[in-house]
């Protein structure tokens, strides 16, 4: 387990290494640049104009570039933003946990949710069960996040009054129950796209695990429908979840722009959506290289999870 | 000497003093004599041209219309919150005013940062002008003020600036105001290791000396007009505090503008929450009137809607400065209850620009594409009047401003007539085709061509996108094909952009803003025709072939840039607009207008194009 783990984080140096020196090479082909903006600006001298290509370093060749940036991360420096003129990784450390926090309760929400829909559809296929959670599933995998997270804030924060309708903390407040409020809706806007495709998931693998052998043996020696469920579906049933949630959550944790958007939320989306208007390249490698590192270490979670699932699967 | 604050009583019964340039500037402010007997008087003392055009900033005279007395209160009533109400003096709503309290604000776009020779964004701006000053201010009727300059004097050759600071003032963290913060700000915008991002004005001085404690004198290299503008007003040329800039380029760019921002201003900094807010609050020792609020916070809400949603919550009180809402979302801000929209004219002129190859160099088809363009229709019936019209590139109601130019009507069978008059032929398809020019932009002797339009605009933008439907839709009914394409705007402006593609005739939808002088070298002169394409320069459309009225308005704009008397100026920009008209190097469509929208019990602010959202903080109180 141990030798696995640690062959598997060895093996995904020279992948880091290969997608950091692809997305700089994909972001020099990119169209357009960060100074673009400069160089059409009408009151910008030529001299300007060289001194802050100069600042930025884009007047080294690329190769240089890269090099320099790849030494650099080796030693724990991310680079210098162009657009906020500070480091990157100060940059990237003050909104990741916000995106860690949204992340976090709509993946739960969408588990928890999926999971009951999932095997309470499942137990009797195409029952009104079924159809109902089949149109809810179907609904929040149709409606667009912009339209659905504004019904929300309007409904509990305008016409109830419940909720605060966007940021993460009121404008003079703070702490857990604060940021709680705050946090409902953005994290039920995220977690209903994910909802439909992973209830979907559950339904059809419990289906198949069911109707297997293992489970008539359960049923004919008497245990209870719920002790079946609980006991020996589900955890069968888990696995192709694993898989698919392995792969999503990483991809949660760079961000949403849509909902972060809506809502205000300070998170990685709106960050790398700016950094992108701007062609703010440090920032952008910044989150593009977190993100490689967030989906290798999804994937080998998941991997781990397998094994706990499933003895029959070893990492000898 | 020159005070700002006028006082009439101050000549007693000696009369005003005509015999100095300052003693001029003096009585003008004090409204002892008009603009023309000061031009007059100054020439009778042969004081130099750009002298006087100094003079003439001094005494608010450059200021778009002449400087405004007697100015009307706009009273706010809930009754009128069905239509947008003109902005003609700070708020005042029903009720007593308070002392203290918190206003929190939303604005769609984070400033990238608050250090103010950096930010490249208005809404950066916007905040650090409630934090720091400069030597001097315009107010809302454009009119100049003193801050940490109190009074100041030009030399007769116009190459000296002396400026009297004002005692007392302390920054932010109890540094005492004197001469060597001037002279390190100066340093630090021109230092090369910073890169400032505009150092216009700056770059003429050439030393800053202080006689004592409270006098500092700049050298300049020539006699410039807009010196004082540009270096005692501008958004970028706030006075810093010589202990921060001590600590150099490096960390001066790093910190000063994300945490640690002092100044001289009515508010001061607490903190900024990344993508969430910045906090604001009231500087007791200001050197004026203190702030009457305790506390204000800018609160990040990138979208529109959300924007919408809080003010009808009541979780933001005001929707202000650039980051306000857009013509496009006013209707919605007038349904909400107890808010009001208020309306101000705006620097930026949205046009089509024609990049100048083929069939476009011919000056007939471009005024074709502008009778093919139904601006007045997308200013009415899109943007339901909240623009203007426009027809060259000075604001209308500024003294720059050429009343006297017609638009031309949305027409196709002009259109037709034009291209047909220009040698082009319609196909039987419907088209247009023609020979190219080769060498002579106005003779059509080259290779035949069809007549296709590439139209681009700024992904993202809703309202440019429905303008571009809208001018695509109206140029193909005139025969010429048209394919709307949109990129986010680094991708436009950067060398793959489509205004370096030699092959294709291009229009790309976007504004220009304009300063507060009337000057418009950067956009047509050939002086600012980029060498590559990522060359500096604003008149990239002349990229591949100059104007064919190059000549011409090359030699206008500088004379009017070189020409410091108004009267004789205003001559020259009326002939710029009509040359413009005529030879429609790119499509006029519109000016913008600004909406600040904001709760019935704000009182005391007083938004306008000439200064930034935290100017007059300090005035503004809840009801």
């Amino acid at each position: 387990m141990f030798r696995f783990v640690a062959r598997r984080i060895l093996e995904s140096i020279p992948l880091l290494l290969g997608i950091a020196v692809l997305s700089f090479i994909f972001m020099q082909l990119a169209p357009g640049g960060p100074d673009a903006l400069f160089a059409r600006n009408g009151r910008m001298t030529a001299d300007q104009l060289a001194n802050i290509r100069h600042s930025m370093g884009l007047d080294r060749p690329p190769h240089e570039q890269l090099l320099t940036w790849i030494v650099n991360i080796f030693r724990g420096n991310l680079g210098v933003s162009y657009s906020q003129f500070r480091p990157v990784s100060e940059v990237i450390a003050e909104v990741f946990p916000n995106t860690v926090i949204l992340m976090t309760a709509g993946l739960l929400i969408s588990l928890v949710v999926a999971l009951v829909f999932g095997i309470l559809a499942a137990r009797r296929p195409y029952g009104i069960f079924d159809n109902i959670t089949s149109f809810i599933t179907y609904f929040g995998l149709a409606m667009p996040v912009f339209w659905f997270g504004l019904m929300l804030q309007l409904l509990f924060a305008v016409r109830l009054g419940w909720l605060p309708s966007a940021g993460m903390y009121s404008p003079e407040a703070g702490g857990f129950p604060d940021l709680l409020r705050h946090l409902v809706l953005p994290a039920f806007t995220i977690g209903i796209g994910s909802i439909a495709g992973w209830s979907r998931y559950v339904r059809s693998s419990t289906i198949e695990q069911i109707s297997l052998d293992y489970v008539r043996s359960a049923r004919s020696k008497g245990l209870s429908e719920r002790r079946v469920m609980t006991g020996h579906v589900l955890r069968n049933s888990l696995i192709p979840l694993v898989t698919v949630v392995g792969i999503d959550v990483p991809l949660y944790l760079t961000g949403a722009v849509l909902t972060e958007t809506i809502f205000s939320w300070p998170g990685m989306g709106r960050l790398f959506f700016d950094a992108l208007t701007v062609r703010d390249y440090p920032i952008l490698m910044g989150t593009l290289v977190l993100g490689a590192i967030l989906i290798v270490i999804g994937n080998l979670v998941a991997d781990l999870l397998y094994g706990l699932l499933d003895p029959r699967i070893s990492y000898s | 000497m020159v005070d700002l604050i006028p006082r009439p009583d101050r000549y007693g019964d000696k009369g005003p003093d005509l015999d100095s340039v300052n003693g001029l500037i003096q009585a003008r402010i004090d409204g002892a004599i008009s603009r023309r007997q000061l031009i007059r008087r100054a020439a009778a003392l042969a004081v130099a041209a750009p002298v006087v055009g100094a003079m003439l900033h001094a005494t608010s005279d450059m200021a778009y219309g002449a400087p405004s007395q007697g100015r009307t209160r706009a009273i706010l009533r809930a009754a009128q919150a069905d239509a947008t109400i003109p902005v003609e003096g700070p708020t005042a709503p029903e009720g007593e005013p308070q002392a203290g309290g918190t206003v929190t604000i939303g604005t769609n776009e984070e400033p990238d940062t608050l250090n103010p020779y950096l930010t490249q964004l208005v809404t950066g701006s916007d905040i650090t002008t409630g934090i720091m000053d400069t030597l001097l201010r315009y107010d809302s009727t454009q009119t100049l003020y003193p801050a940490l300059a109190e009074e100041f004097s030009v030399s007769d050759d116009g190459l000296t600036y002396t400026f009297t600071l004002r005692e007392g003032v302390t920054f932010h963290n109890g540094d005492a105001f004197g001469p060597q913060d001037v002279i390190d700000t100066w340093k630090m915008i021109m230092n090369k290791d910073f890169a400032a991002f505009s150092v216009l004005g700056w770059e003429k001085i050439t030393d800053i000396t202080s006689p004592d404690e409270r006098t500092v004198v700049m050298g300049t290299s020539e006699a410039f007009a807009p010196f004082l503008t540009y270096v005692a007003t501008d958004y970028g040329s706030c006075i810093s505090p010589v202990s921060e800039l001590a600590k150099g380029p490096e960390k001066f760019k790093a910190e000063f503008g994300r945490t640690g921002i002092i100044g001289t201003g009515p508010v001061k900094f607490v903190e900024w929450v990344p993508k969430q807010q910045v906090v604001v609050e009231k500087n007791a020792d200001y050197w004026g009137e203190p702030m009457i609020l305790d506390k204000v916070i800018i609160r990040f809400l990138p979208d529109d809607s959300t924007q919408l949603v809080q003010l009808r919550t009541g979780e933001i009180q005001m929707a202000v400065g650039a980051g306000a809402l857009g013509a496009l979302r006013v209707d919605e801000a007038l349904g909400i209850k107890g808010v009001t929209v208020l309306e101000h004219a705006s620097p930026g002129w949205s046009h089509l620009d024609l990049k100048h190859v083929f069939f476009l160099r011919h000056p007939l088809v471009r005024q074709a594409l502008d009778f093919a363009t139904p601006s007045q229709d997308i200013v009415d019936k899109l943007l339901k009047g909240r623009s203007v019209r426009s027809v060259a590139d000075q604001q209308p109601g500024t003294w720059a401003y050429n009343p006297d130019i017609e638009p031309r009507p949305f027409d196709l069978e002009q259109a037709k007539a034009k291209l047909t008059e220009a040698g082009l032929t319609q196909t039987a398809e419907g088209g247009w085709e023609g020979k190219v020019p080769t060498d002579d932009p106005m003779v059509l002797d080259g290779e035949v061509m069809p007549f296709e339009m590439e139209l681009w605009g700024i992904a993202g933008d809703a309202q440019s996108q429905q303008i571009i439907q809208i001018i695509g839709q109206a140029w193909n009914q005139a025969g010429i094909k048209t394919t709307p394409n949109f990129q986010d705007v680094s991708t436009l402006w950067g060398p793959e952009g489509y205004q370096w593609k030699p092959d294709t005739m291009t229009a790309c939808l976007y504004s220009w803003f304009n300063s507060n002088d009337p000057d418009d070298m950067f956009y047509w002169h050939s002086s600012q025709i980029p060498d590559s394409p990522t060359g500096s320069g604003g008149n990239a459309i002349a990229y591949f072939n100059k104007f064919n009225f190059q000549d011409e308005i090359d030699k206008l704009t500088e004379d009017a840039a070189r020409e410091t008397d108004q009267a004789a100026r205003k001559v020259l920009y009326d002939q710029i607009q009509v040359l413009l008209h005529e030879q429609v190097p790119v499509i006029f469509i519109s000016w913008g207008k600004s909406f600040p929208t904001l709760s019935n019990k704000i009182g005391g602010f007083w938004p306008s194009a000439f200064n930034r959202m935290l100017w007059d903080v300090n005035k503004w109180y809840l009801v």
